[in-house]
């Protein structure tokens, strides 16, 4: 499992790589290389690298060791079926850990980009509304129970359209160059990860790598079920090419902008859980 | 530093290889195993790149605002 693990984090940023090709494209610029995003990691891995003199030495290195192990754990329950909310529960330690980023390293760009992410969690709460939704129809959290069900009922990418829905926004929010990147906004020079540069940010790439492959698979495990390995990258592909286009054709919304409609669209999806909840309930 | 990065890759290496066959031989449950990875391959990761980084440079002070 430690091959796929490897595997995992490089396809992660291949996918990061088809995504800027993709906008690129859009946007009719010529583009970086697919594999820019593993260039990137690399090339970092390779500079001088040092503690700037107003960070938190602890903080600054150890929250990148962080970044990594909580997506490897992510992985790895992922990898084995297991409990949905610790998934998710992940996902939401990955904002303290951006705030953490922003935080360690005493630069006001840094501190901006870590408020924000606090700001920005605002886009876990569809994801919980939507967590709930998959509960009341499938009676369980447990990712292989979630798979089982759909062996059974048909995926819940039909049964449960608005679900899916609420957190395809939530992966457009984790995803560069989007309508929600705020805490990686251009005013904020690079946001959280402004002042960890070299091996410092070719760790918080690998962080990146994975996280983006976990989401994307959990995605499909949840509302498609167990798809053969190809069928699985195929998809994970597709899903990365309409989340390029959606940050492609979409401006940038500020903070306020950005929360707002996150917050609106959780409205929304409470209704749907209820109906949904009354009519498990009838 | 070169020194210290390379015994941790060796050590996390070392976790990780023990950890697979234990648990490739039956001693160790799954859970277990990925503890000791999750715990393992962050330090790896950077020790490795910390290894075969460019020499190390003098910290500064990043822009702190006006």
């Amino acid at each position: 499992m430690i091959a796929e693990l490897v595997l995992a984090t490089l396809f992660g940023l291949l996918l990061l790589g088809i995504h800027r090709k993709v906008i690129a494209r859009i946007q009719r610029r010529p583009g970086p290389p697919v594999w820019q995003e593993i260039l990137h990691a690399a090339k970092f891995s390779f500079k001088t690298t040092w503690v700037p003199a107003t960070a938190s030495r602890v903080l600054f290195i150890g929250i990148v060791l962080v970044a990594i192990g909580i997506w490897t754990a992510a992985f790895f329950v992922m990898m084995t079926g297991g409990s949905l909310l610790v998934i998710f529960g992940i996902y939401m330690l990955h904002k303290i850990v951006e705030h953490a980023f922003g935080l360690s390293s005493g630069s006001p760009y840094g501190k901006f980009g870590g408020v924000r992410s606090v700001i920005s969690a605002a886009s876990e709460i569809p994801l919980f509304v939507s967590v709930a939704a998959i509960a009341l129809f499938t009676g369980s959290l447990t990712l292989s129970d979630i798979i089982a069900w759909q062996e059974v009922h048909g995926p819940l990418l039909i049964i449960a359209f608005p679900a899916a829905i609420a957190m395809y926004l939530v992966l457009l929010s984790k995803m560069p160059f989007g309508p929600f990147s705020i805490v990686e906004a251009k005013e904020l020079v690079s946001g959280y990860k402004t002042e960890h540069f070299g091996v410092w940010r070719a760790g918080l790439e690998v962080c990146n790598g994975l996280k983006t492959t976990v989401l994307l698979a959990t995605f499909l495990l949840l509302f498609v079920g167990q798809l053969p390995l190809l069928w699985m990258v195929i998809g994970m592909v597709i899903i990365t090419v309409s989340l390029s286009f959606a940050c492609a054709l979409t401006p940038m919304l500020s903070p306020f902008d950005s929360v707002t409609i996150q917050s609106l669209f959780t409205g929304v999806m409470l209704v749907y859980a209820g109906i949904v909840f009354l009519g498990v309930a009838a | 530093m070169q020194r210290s990065a390379g015994m941790l890759v060796a050590m996390g290496v070392l976790a990780c290889s023990t950890a697979f066959a234990l648990h490739w031989s039956g001693w160790i449950p799954v859970w277990v195993f990925a503890a000791i990875v999750v715990l393992a391959f962050p330090p790896t990761v950077l020790g490795l790149f910390l290894w075969w980084m460019a020499d190390e440079g003098e910290e500064d002070i990043p822009f702190i605002g006006y």
